[in-house]
Formats: C-alpha cells, structure tokens, sequence
C-alpha cells in the first residue's frame, strides 16, 4: 500500500519538503518548553530572570521551595485536582458508557452534544459565569466551589476517553453475563468495568492532569486563601519572570509528565486488548 | 451500534436491551451535575447580560442596554478584533498543521503513531509553561533576536513582545497541536484508492489534492476549526502575558469587566456575544461538512 504512490523526483522531493516541515512543526513545538526548561537553570541577573543565558545554578529550586505561598499553592492544587479527578471520574465514565451504549439514539445524540459544548465554550465564559453563579447563589469561594467548578471539563474528558473504550467492548459479553444469569449491575461490575479498568485509569489521570493545569476557570474561582499554583505561578508572571517561577513550573512539569507516562502506559494496555478479540 | 431489533432475542435480553434503571441513571446523574455547574451558569449569564447595571449587582429586568454598550465604541472594536485575531490565528494554524498531518498519515509508514504523539505531547504539557517561555524567546536580547540577526533577517533589537504580534505567534503555537489531530484522523481515512484512481485519469498530483483530498478532509477541518479558533475566542493567558496593554482581547476585556469594574451585566452581554459567536461558527461548520456522517472524529 505504502509502496503505491509511484517514486518519481516529483513525488520524492514533495515527500521531503512534507517531512523537513513536519521537521520544523516538531522542533516550533518543543523550542519553547525546552527553553523553559533550561531557563528554570539560568543564573539571571540580579536575581531576575533574563532573556540571555547567564550561567547554570540550582538555586531557584531551593528558592522556589522556600516560598510558602508557593508551596501552598501546589496543596491546594494537588487536593483540588484530587477531587475533580475523583468525582470525574465517576461521572466522566457513567457518561462515557451512556455515550455509547444508551438504548434511545436521541439522548445519546443530547449527551454527545453536551460534551463537545463542555470543550468549545471559551473557558473564560464558564469561569465569569461560575463566578457570578456562586455570587448569585450566596455561595462562598472555597476549596469545592474551586473543584465543582473545574469538575465539567474533567468530566467531558473522561467521558471521551471511556467512550473510546467502550466502542472497542464486544456486546456479546454483556449478552454472555446475561446469558450466566447475571443482573446488569453484575455484568457491569464483574464484566464491563474490568474491561475498561485501563480506560478508566487513563481518564482518571488525564482529568487529573487537566485539574491541576487548569488556569483559566480557575483564575476566577480562586482566593488569597485557595490559590492554585497555575493562577499562583500566572499572577507572578504578570509582575515579569523569574527564575524562582521558572523552576517551579518545570518541577510541576516534571510531575506532569510521570502521570502522563502512566497515562500512556495505561492507554497501550487498552490498545492491545482492544486488538484480541477481533483477531 | 446495530439496533437491538435485528436478531431475535431472549425475553431477559430484550429487556435488558430495551433500557434499563442504570441506563437512566448513567444518562442522568451527569446530566444533572453538567447542568448545576455548567448550564445553570452559563443561564445565569444569559438572564444577566438583560439586567440594569449598578456597581457591584445588578437589578434583575430587561433592558438592552449592556448590549449596546458592548457593541459600540471600545467593546464593539475589541469584539472585532477579537474575531478577525482568531480566524486569521485559526488560518495560520490550519495552513501549519495540514502539511504536517498529511506526512503523518501518508508517509511516516509505521512511525504514525509515534509521529502522531510527538506532535501531541507539548500540548498536554502544562500550558503556563509553553506560552511563559515565549517572554524569555521574544524578549529584547533573547534567542529569537539572536537567532535573525544571525541569519541577517532582522538587525538589532526585536521589539516584538507586548505586541499582537506576540500575542499571534503565542496563539499560533498554543493551538497548532490540537489542529493536527483531526486533520491527522481524516486524511489517514481518506482510501489511497481514490487518489490513484484519480491520478490514473490523468490528474496530476496538485489536481487530485485539490479535487479529491481536500474536499474529502473538510469534517477534518470543520473539527480543527471547532477545536482551535472557538477557544481563542476567549482567551486569556496568551494576550495577559505576551501582550502588555496593547490590544486587549475579548477574554481580558471580559474578565475586567467581572474582576475590576465590578460591572457583571456588561460583562455578561459580552460573554453572550462571544457564545453567539460560538454559535454562528458551530452552525456554519455543520454546513460546511453536510453530508458527511459525523463531523467530530
């Protein structure tokens, strides 16, 4: 198939200009982060972030760590992001299943409606309106308005991941647990859940991710008293960067990524046993 | 996907594929918990762009007023602009990400999936850190500035941060990877069959792109729209940090509005306006791709 497309000049010069600008995208893409990285290492000048590399030092990190706002910051991002994970992922998977597996197509066509509008609305539209929402309802800012708030689009990627899980489950096995004598819970629970336990697992993380990124919904849901470190580490860049800022944000970074990791590990587990019974 | 009418069934099985309580409860619960955080605010902010604006609150009623207030001199301008910067950002993103999803589907063979991720993981690396680190490239004395005068493109100093030109570029690149997954998905469907049946009728190759690829990509580009060019509609961060005072954004001009001039039913009207945006662009996208099976991939 891959062989098809006839090697004149013309194909294998179009080929090469294809992948010498993929080429770029790629580098485009990662320049920046790989600058952030190596600027959370940049001595500066004093004690400020500057645009020339001036020398490598590890003393952001300690200064980073030694600022208590900050460091505050990253509890109250970890617990947050906690809880939005936790309830999104309970609801992000029922919703995920009903995605595919609800028996009327119009409340399947609803639901899907309903969780792409979760992921085009522009965030600063939901946050303004949550804001005023709890203002309205007399709701005091704290802790778990912060979390119900950033609970919607975790719960809409969840629900886009198990779905993509679910349409890879064969029906007969629910129809098999049927046919054992199983009640639906069971079916669900000894049969279904297992399958997607891989699915699920990677939505958790993925909405965990996204909580804890999250700036934008936040940055209108927090207090002096629940600051996130994304809306902490933002309001200290409007004052220009430092290092400090530079390294915190690549240790959380860093964070990221291990969860990401075990995302992806997570995600290939599905994919191969996706791949089983349709051989 | 077959309907559950096809085969007969067992009386235990047709109940069961008839509905059942934890199909509603699936279907319910995150309805509900959708509705109380996500519609019911954005309702309260439809019933509040109508109210009469004091400091601070805002009296229930119906009055257009905040509408014509957002559209009209300062807010009317920033709208537009708003509009005109994310479908040009959008434009830029498109013409970036096609070339770059079409090797991926048509010549990275078996490395597609890994081609695939390597574009996708800065975009779920944390987003502070991509667009923050744009301060140091663009900056006065930064590795862009060093990088043109090198090449002789630019001599001296680069005054491009605190610009919309920074604030384009920072756009541009915050975005630019979530265009390439849809286009990435079509393009890999379109069947190679129906380009060389085209080529085997003669067309030569820019001919059977432009007659046959691209108009079979178009859900691919309708999504990449839907998915790069409505958020930039509202968005905050990039113009807060890359474009000083110049040319405020509608999210900035949105969220001062609710944060410091306290007056929420003027900032309501303007988030309306921008969700009536969303609207009009989700409705012409679904245009666009009419006749295709399903426009998300």
């Amino acid at each position: 198939m891959s062989r098809s497309a006839p090697a004149t000049l013309g194909g294998r010069l179009g080929r090469g200009a294809l992948g010498a600008w993929y080429g770029i995208v790629v580098a485009f893409l990662f320049a920046p982060i790989v600058t952030s990285v190596v600027f959370a290492f940049n001595a500066g000048t004093l004690g400020k972030q500057s645009a020339r590399f001036t020398g490598w030092t590890l003393q952001w990190f300690g200064v980073a760590w030694a600022n208590t706002s900050l460091r505050s910051a990253i509890a109250t991002s970890l617990s947050a992001s906690f809880w939005s994970a936790l309830i999104a992922v309970v609801i992000g998977s029922a919703l995920g299943y009903a995605l595919v597996r609800h028996p009327s197509r119009r409340v399947r066509a609803l639901l899907t409606g309903l969780t792409y509008v979760l992921l085009i609305v522009p965030e600063t539209v939901t946050g303004v309106s949550l804001l005023l929402f709890y203002a309205v309802t007399n709701v005091p800012l704290s802790l778990m308005t912060l979390v119900f708030g950033i609970t919607p689009l975790a719960i809409s990627v969840t629900a886009l991941i198990v779905r993509a899980g679910v349409l890879t489950l064969d029906r007969r096995l629910d129809e098999a647990a049927a046919d054992l004598g199983a009640n639906r819970w069971q079916a669900l629970w000894f049969v279904v859940l297992p399958h997607l336990a891989p699915s699920v697992g990677a939505g958790a993380l993925m909405s965990y991710v996204f909580s804890f990124d999250n700036l934008v919904v936040s940055s209108f849901l927090t207090t002096p008293q629940v600051n996130t470190l994304p809306v902490y580490l933002y309001g200290s860049l409007q004052y220009g960067p430092s290092p400090a800022i530079y390294a915190a944000a690549v240790a959380v970074f860093m964070f990221t990524m291990l969860i990401l990791g075990l995302a992806a590990l997570l995600y290939r587990l599905v994919q191969r046993r996706a791949a089983r019974p349709h051989r | 996907m077959t309907p559950s009418t096809a085969t007969p069934r067992t009386g235990r099985l047709r109940r069961a594929h008839r509905g059942h309580g934890i199909d509603h409860v699936f279907a319910a619960v995150p309805t509900a918990w959708l509705f109380v955080f996500f519609i019911a605010p954005l309702a309260f902010t439809v019933v509040y762009s109508f109210g009469h604006a004091e400091f601070g609150s805002v009296t229930l009623g119906f009055t257009l007023a905040n509408y014509q207030t957002a559209l009209s001199g300062f807010y009317l301008t920033t709208f537009l602009r708003t509009l005109q910067f994310a479908a040009t950002a959008c434009a830029f993103c498109l013409l970036a990400a096609y070339p770059a999803a079409y090797f991926i589907a048509r010549h990275a063979g078996r490395w597609k999936t890994q081609a695939l991720v390597l574009v996708l993981v800065p975009y779920f690396t944390s987003f502070l850190i991509r667009v923050m680190s744009w301060q140091i490239l663009l900056a006065r004395g930064g590795p862009i500035e060093f990088v043109l005068n090198l090449l002789h493109l630019t001599n001296g100093p680069l005054d491009v941060m605190d610009t919309q030109t920074a604030v384009f570029i920072g756009m541009v690149y915050a975005y630019l990877p979530i265009a390439v997954v849809p286009l990435y998905i079509v393009l890999e469907r379109i069947p190679v069959s129906l380009i060389e049946a085209s080529r085997d009728l003669g067309a030569p190759p820019w001919r059977s792109f432009l007659h046959v690829t691209l108009p079979l990509s178009r859900p691919g580009i309708a999504t990449a729209v839907l998915l790069t060019g409505v958020p930039m509609l509202g968005e905050l961060v990039i113009p807060g940090l890359l474009g000083g005072d110049r040319g405020v954004l509608m999210g900035q001009a949105i969220s001062a509005q609710y944060l410091d001039s306290q007056n929420y039913a003027l900032g309501s009207a303007m988030a309306v306006l921008v969700l009536l945006a969303v609207a009009i662009i989700v409705a012409l996208l679904a245009r666009l791709t009419r006749g295709f099976a399903e426009v998300s991939a």
